[in-house]
């Protein structure tokens, strides 16, 4: 019995709870182009902004207003007068606040109905429309984009098959598919709950959601195929070449439709925003260092899923042929 | 040169074969009305939109083209030809003469599938003839090219006529869903510029599944 040395595991499994556990929990805050927004779209609602202190000018009790009036900026360099109804604890030595605010009409500056915290570090960005939504980001785009991957590397080994006529390889890609359906079904339903809660529906045949559907139907094909021919070499080449075909008519709906045609999801025709959310730099840095921390993540986790599948793959062809 | 006379050849084998058992003109043909009668039947008297009568004319011909293209390799399986056929001609010949087999069939049978329609719905009125007709011969040459290679790939296979629509939906819907938008572009009576994407789309499609096909059929064909 060889003994493999496990550090490694323990520390990817950190390291994925690590960046979950950073994405759910690190606050949503605006800032004050965000309130600007709110007011020209007429919903003067409260939000979470997250403003830096201007020591240097004055900031006292203003008995007229009945209010505490300071300066400060916010992380675009923006400045407001601040009106919140008693001093905050903590001022004086405060650098940053957040807190849940909206825009004064009357003051022509912004009332702070709530202090939340002081001096809260790193936040995550308002996203209009999405706010505390925006988190399942995290865990959606990465399942999506492993999904591909594993689809590549199952095609991969369908090539390498086609030129060595190696059995080992035939496992491999098939043992990468397993893994794409398994991500593809959790791309699907963390999007499908996500649209629920943003779009208002399930499912609405925007062309990324076709595009997954399609995702779906032909891992499912290959399965189909794979099931309904018995002969080992046979399976491997035929199964082999319909991952190929299939994997040349997929960018259509990846890469093609979804920004040719409009639709809901960032990067379509009718989008003004400007390419999906990954390439356009629409991203914040801290979303994206999460974002791609998180992927390295599971790019980690389907190697070593691959691996032990490919171990088990191999004992059963092993046991196969000794029983 | 030889490889051309192979496909020639291969061509004429399979339409005189198909004269003699007279397939495609009574299976499919019955098949075309049968759906379509039944379409009839479950629309008597409705009002549909141009898009929705655009979606059942390609319902009517994928499905179509489903239950007749898988013949072309699924019959050389059954009556036991492949190897006389492998040792007649090498596999690209085998590959183009069946694809051009399967373009003037499935041309052949939309035609007939589009007259029909004609005749049928009333509301049909073609705005674009230029362009419907267009997408009709893309369309087709898209769904011969996709299913060649997928009727060789199920001939090897069990269970082989469930299996040709599961495995060639998910490669065909690129094709279907530019299709559909064309056509619907095209009974709506819009300038050929707005339906260009759906062209552009068809066309690419039609180059990478032939490319793709030519380059992997030899390990389909070859046991």
């Amino acid at each position: 019995m060889k003994s493999t040395s496990s550090w490694w595991k323990y520390l990817l499994l950190v390291w994925i709870a690590f960046w979950s556990a950073v994405g759910i929990v690190l606050p949503i805050a605006g800032n004050l182009a965000d309130l600007a927004y709110l007011k020209q779209v007429n919903a003067p609602g409260e939000i979470q902004v997250k403003i830096n202190i201007d020591h240097s000018q004055p900031a006292e009790f203003d008995r007229e207003e009945g209010m505490f009036v300071f300066q400060g900026t916010d992380g675009g360099g923006r400045t407001a007068t601040f009106y919140v109804p008693s001093k905050p604890e903590g001022f004086d030595q405060a650098q940053s606040l957040l807190v849940e605010a909206r825009y004064d009409e009357e003051r022509h500056g912004v009332r702070i109905c709530q202090v939340v915290d002081v001096d809260p570090g790193l936040t995550l960005p308002y996203i209009p429309g999405l706010e505390e939504r925006a988190r399942i980001i995290f865990f959606h785009v990465p399942m999506a984009w492993m999904t591909v991957i594993a689809f590549l590397v199952s095609m991969w080994y369908g090539i390498a098959y086609l030129r060595k006529h190696d059995l080992e390889d035939d496992m491999k890609s098939a043992n990468a598919a397993g893994l794409g359906l398994l991500f593809c079904l959790l791309a699907t339903v963390t999007g499908s709950i996500w649209a629920k809660f943003n779009w208002g529906s399930f499912w609405n045949w925007d062309p990324r959601e076709t595009s997954i559907f399609v995702l779906l139907l032909i891992y499912g094909a290959f399965f189909a195929l794979r099931s309904a021919i018995e002969v080992e070499e046979k399976r491997a080449r035929l199964s082999a070449v319909y991952t190929i075909l299939a994997f040349v008519t997929v960018p259509f709906f990846i890469f093609i439709m979804p920004r040719i045609l409009p639709g809901l999801h960032p990067g379509s025709a009718d989008d003004t925003s400007g390419g999906p959310v990954m390439s356009a730099g629409g991203l914040n840095a801290v979303m994206r260092v999460i974002l791609y921390s998180l992927l390295a993540g599971f790019i980690v986790l389907f190697a070593w899923l691959m691996n032990v599948r490919n171990r088990v793959s191999r004992l059963l062809v092993r046991t196969d042929f000794e029983a | 040169m030889k490889t051309m006379r192979a496909v020639w050849a291969i061509f004429l084998k399979d339409v005189r074969s198909e004269v003699r058992t007279r397939y495609a003109v009574n299976a499919l043909l019955m098949f075309v009305i049968t759906t379509l009668a039944v379409i009839m039947f479950s629309l008597a008297g409705e009002v549909i939109s141009s898009s929705a009568q655009a979606g059942i004319l390609w319902v009517v011909m994928f499905f179509a083209a489903m239950s007749g293209l898988s013949r072309s390799f699924v019959s050389e399986e059954e009556r036991g030809t492949t190897f006389t056929l492998q040792l007649c001609a090498g596999p690209l010949g085998v590959y183009f003469g069946k694809l051009l087999f399967n373009v003037v069939l499935v041309i052949l049978l939309n035609i007939v599938i589009v007259v029909l329609y004609l005749l049928t719905m009333d509301q049909f009125v073609i705005n674009q003839p230029g362009l419907f007709w267009l997408v009709i011969f893309l369309g087709s040459l898209g769904l011969a090219a996709s299913t060649t290679i997928i009727a060789a790939i199920i001939a090897k296979a069990s269970s082989k006529g469930t299996l040709f629509p599961v495995l060639s939906f998910p490669i065909l819907l690129p094709l279907l869903m530019a299709g559909i938008d064309a056509t619907k572009l095209a009974v709506e009576d819009n300038v050929w510029d707005a339906a260009w994407p759906n062209l552009q789309i068809l066309g690419a499609y039609i180059v990478v599944v032939v490319t793709a096909s030519y380059m992997l059929f030899d390990y389909v064909w070859k046991d």
